[in-house]
């Protein structure tokens, strides 16, 4: 596959990394000498200096026969006007931008509903933009996701109901020092370990995996099994009533808004769940004071702080150190790990900190940050889920990026089509985590007798960048388009 | 300058002028040949100076400068409220010239305040007049002439924002005739409205169509010396206490209503301040007057709906005298006085809006003392970032209540006592008309010397263009300011 990508900055690199080690041709395009010197040392792969937007560049470099372009440059319009020009002469190109405008994104994401609905018209997308993707409002999801369960963990959300926990083992509970093959023997016990994670980084658990201390597991659960199984591992869901979020930028703001906009949803109050939410008491801190501003007149409801959040004065004047959950997701991600970590210290019950990579994951830990949210994770994932081809749904790499949960649609000329998961070639190293067979609602765990129906969605970790299992359940389709 | 200003006065004159077909046509009927001659004398007279300038003038460019924009805004309406005392001061039932001019600029001003004590004896295409100065008043002399006719341009929008009331004056179409005439007709739709049921309910037509003038002028002048009690018919005051609620209601909300967009109409602060505080005042009222005094419950809300209904939308119709209700009760009114209706209304006072942003104002600060470091936006009307409005209306209010001091002072050095001075002074800058003490709704303004008919001539005007407009008066006529288009 020959991908373009424009904007080598720390996500393009990740990306051309990633995409180069799975042998793919890239061409890598910016116009910052100093960046594409780095890049050109580091990479095997084209680094041309030149602007992005300029499209006789692109086509000298050979964008005609290339199969992707992803832009992603800082500035939002170049990135969408980019896409719209190559667009314009190589419509079969398929396009991915990043727009980290929030109003750009949604009010193109409903452009493009209104221009699907109208006839004849509907032939290529707005700005010929295959893909919108938006690392703020991810982030600001999970970040939301996780403030949900009372952030006992980080969550990566499935398909119909179902999610994966991700869960430290506290020493002393059930499971310390437990075999997997024992568990079954538990009576509480009715999860799936999806996998294991060490210092090391994730791995697949098998029978005789014992379970230590302070190792975090992802468990495969429903929402609803989830306070039965945070009991059972001691980590209680306790009701989350004070949050500081520190930092007004756009995650901040955008977890702000998911969860107001939880708060007030109907079923949430129908089910009582929204009665307890409303009593919360949000804050959210700055030094911007135009950031503040703009904050304070989007929510009437929130308190909004103008200050330095490492300043004791106001630390103490406005009780932010006896905050349930501190939430730090400013634009500065080192800051946030060490804003997060010093609240803890200082009495905040839970922290939530957005940082760079999942590299990360280990050193939040460390410094007692409950649950780190990884930036650039979510969108190297992201891009990547829709340059795998059209039967690959999502991707979640998993921490130290050898493993990745992998979400597709079985394609009906794929070896794995109509046979029993035992019968699947080669799927040693791989973990079937559920399956929705088609014209079905409901997810279910597949056991070896399972038929994989072609159409069904399966969940499936596999080792990162692993082709070989993605051509067995999707086919072996040249190409993305 | 001159030429422009003039041209426009002349125009309006026209207008008012043309207005006096109606009760020409009643003179006609009820066989008052005389007023039938005065009324169309005055008719005549202000055709012939707009057409006079018409020709003259009409092809001078028409634009007007901002500040000459307020000027020519207070001189059309003094020219208007002399022109209009005209057929007043030969009717021969005023007993001066100080008389007619303070009964006309009461009617414009919607102030509704008269020197007469018997209005019953009034020929009735004066008393019809009287009620049509409210609502022609009411609405705006200028807005209406922006409606009509189009040659005031651009200029146009400049001329309202200085008549019109409160302090966010926009128009809501593209063009600013278009905005004056839907402005029109829906109070000309309301005025209609109520002239027929209250002519079901028994009034006759002319009564019925004066009292209608009136109400949604929100002035207060009756062709009863009992107001509207005087009909003796419950339900009509029930219909006025509607409608005078209804015109003292922002008139753009309405426009909003008839193209749908509801959601605006749920989330005007200024509205749901005003439901709140009619309710409590009506409320509270009732409460102390029913536990102490001997009218049944149904008479007893009757009249303090009413009458707090006449005073917050600044009417003035008098059904019961207030100054009989407890002291508790009369102080909640006197507070009335101080709010006065909605902006964009026909209403005066300083407006529900005002208050409303100076409230939030207010508790901002308090919670700003609680929280230094916190940041809070001011919201009106659902939107963020009003805080533009504090300054504006915090001047306002200080200068409102600069010239009520003024008109106390001036009414207590005409003798008046202070309690009586201070009331009246509220209520003639709030145009609201009745006042308490020695002016209170029984009583009425034609024992006061002329020196303060005319100091309250300014305060009504005033208080109806809400100061501004006034106070530049002055400084358009200054000769040493370049003016761009004389």
């Amino acid at each position: 596959m020959k991908i373009f990508i424009i904007g080598a900055g720390f996500t393009g690199m990740r990306l051309a990394k990633l995409l180069t080690a799975e042998k793919n041709t890239v061409v890598l395009i910016d116009n910052d000498t100093e960046q594409v010197r780095t890049a050109s040392d580091q990479l095997d792969c084209t680094v041309i200096e030149a602007d992005g937007n300029n499209l006789n560049t692109l086509e000298n470099a050979g964008v005609a026969s290339a199969d992707a372009l992803v832009v992603l440059t800082k500035d939002d319009e170049v990135n969408m006007i980019t896409c719209s020009l190559v667009d314009a002469a190589y419509p079969h190109i398929k396009k991915i931008a990043r727009v980290r405008t929030y109003d750009y994104y949604t009010q193109t994401t409903d452009a493009e509903k209104r221009h699907q609905e109208q006839p004849n018209d509907g032939t290529r997308p707005v700005f010929g933009i295959d893909h919108m993707v938006n690392p703020d409002a991810e982030a600001a999801k999970a970040i939301v996701r996780a403030m949900e369960i009372g952030a006992v963990g980080s969550t990566i959300e499935i398909d119909g109901g179902y999610g994966i926990v991700v869960l430290p083992i506290a020493e002393g509970c059930p499971l310390d020092g437990i075999k997997v093959r024992d568990l079954t023997s538990l009576e509480e016990w009715h999860y799936l370990i999806a996998f294991v994670e060490t210092a090391d980084g994730a791995t697949l658990p098998h029978g005789g995996t014992v379970l230590n201390a302070n190792d975090h597991i992802g468990i495969l659960t429903r929402r609803e099994d989830l306070p039965r199984l945070l009991q059972f591992t001691g980590a209680t869901e306790e009701p989350i009533r004070k949050i500081v979020i520190f930092g007004a930028d756009n995650v901040g703001a955008l977890t702000l808004a998911g969860q107001i906009q939880r708060k007030t949803s109907f079923w949430d109050v129908i089910k009582g769940y929204g009665f307890r939410q409303h009593k919360q008491d949000l804050t959210i801190i700055d030094r911007d004071s135009a950031r503040c501003r703009e904050i304070a007149d989007k929510f009437p409801d929130v308190k909004v702080l103008n200050g330095d959040i490492t300043d004791d004065m106001l630390l103490h004047d406005e009780g932010i150190c006896e905050c349930d959950l501190m939430v730090a997701a400013s634009g500065s991600y080192e800051r946030n790990l060490v804003t997060a970590a010093y609240l803890k210290s200082r009495g905040a019950r839970k922290a939530i900190a957005l940082t760079a990579d999942s590299a990360f994951n280990e050193i939040a830990r460390k410094l007692g940050v409950d649950v780190a949210v990884p930036m650039r994770d979510t969108m190297v994932d992201a891009i990547v889920s829709h340059l795998r081809g059209n039967f690959v749904r999502a991707i979640h790499s998993l921490y130290g990026r050898k493993l990745e949960i992998l979400v597709c649609d079985i394609a009906p000329n794929s070896k794995a089509a109509e046979k029993e998961l035992k019968d699947i070639p080669d799927f040693s190293e791989c973990l079937a985590l559920l399956i929705r067979q088609p014209g079905s609602d409901v997810c279910e765990i597949p056991r070896g007798s399972t038929v994989m129906h072609s159409g069904a969605t399966v969940v499936l970790i596999v080792p990162v960048g692993d082709k070989r299992i993605v051509r067995i359940f999707c086919g072996k389709s040249r190409g993305i388009t | 300058m001159t030429f422009a200003m003039t041209r426009i006065l002349t125009y309006a004159t026209g207008i008012v002028g043309t207005a006096l077909l109606l009760p020409i046509a009643v003179a006609i009927k009820y066989g008052e040949s005389r007023m039938a001659v005065i009324f169309s004398s005055t008719m005549l007279a202000g055709w012939i100076a707009a057409a006079a300038f018409w020709l003259k003038t009409r092809n001078h460019p028409k634009t007007l400068a901002v500040k000459n924009a307020f000027s020519v805004v207070g001189g059309i309406w003094i020219v208007i409220c002399l022109y209009g005392a005209i057929p007043l001061y030969f009717s021969g039932a005023f007993p001066s010239f100080t008389d007619a001019v303070f009964e006309s600029v009461s009617g414009f001003t919607t102030t509704g305040a008269s020197v007469l004590s018997d209005v019953e004896s009034l020929p009735r295409s004066v008393n019809l007049w009287r009620c049509m100065s409210h609502w022609l008043g009411g609405m705006g002399v200028i807005t209406l002439a922006v409606a009509l006719i189009p040659l005031l341009g651009v200029g146009g929008f400049r001329l309202i924002k200085a008549e019109a009331t409160g302090p966010d004056k926009g128009k809501f179409t593209a063009r600013i005739a278009t905005t004056a005439k839907i402005l029109w007709s829906v109070y000309l739709g309301m005025t209609v409205i109520q002239s027929a049921i209250l002519w079901y309910l028994g009034m006759d037509a002319v009564d019925a169509v004066c009292h209608a003038f009136s109400t949604l002028g929100t002035g207060g002048f009756s062709t009863r010396n009992a107001s509207v009690g005087g009909f003796g018919i419950p339900a009509a005051e029930w219909v006025c206490t509607l409608f005078m609620l209804l015109a003292s209601i922002n008139f753009v909300l309405y426009c909003r209503l008839l193209t749908g967009r509801l959601s605006d109409v749920f989330h005007d602060s200024e509205l749901r301040a005003f439901i709140v505080i009619v309710l409590v005042a009506v409320i509270s009222i009732t409460g102390i007057e029913f536990f102490h005094g001997t009218a049944g419950f149904a008479k007893t809300v009757r009249d303090v709906c009413f009458q707090v209904s006449s005073i917050i939308s600044t009417t003035g119709f008098m059904t019961y005298d207030y100054t009989q209700w407890l002291p508790s009760g009369q102080t909640i009114l006197l507070a009335l006085f101080c709010i006065g209706g909605c902006s964009g209304s026909t209403a005066g006072g300083i407006k529900v809006i005002r208050w409303t942003v100076l409230a939030k104002q207010c508790h901002n600060e308090i919670r700003r003392l609680m929280h230094p470091h916190a940041v809070f936006s001011l919201r009106v009307n659902g939107i963020p970032g009003r805080e533009g409005y504090v300054p504006i209306i915090a001047s306002f209010m200080f200068v409102y209540f600069l010239l009520v001091f003024a008109t106390v002072v001036a009414g207590t050095l005409a003798g008046l006592d202070v309690f009586t001075s201070v009331t009246a002074a509220l209520s003639m800058v709030g145009n609201i008309g009745p006042a308490f003490g020695t002016l209170n709704p029984t009583s009425n303004y034609g024992f006061l010397p002329p020196l303060l008919k005319w100091w309250y001539c300014f305060a009504m005007l005033a208080g109806r263009l809400e100061i501004y407009t006034l106070l530049l008066l002055a400084t358009g006529f200054r000769r040493n300011t370049p003016s761009r288009n004389t």
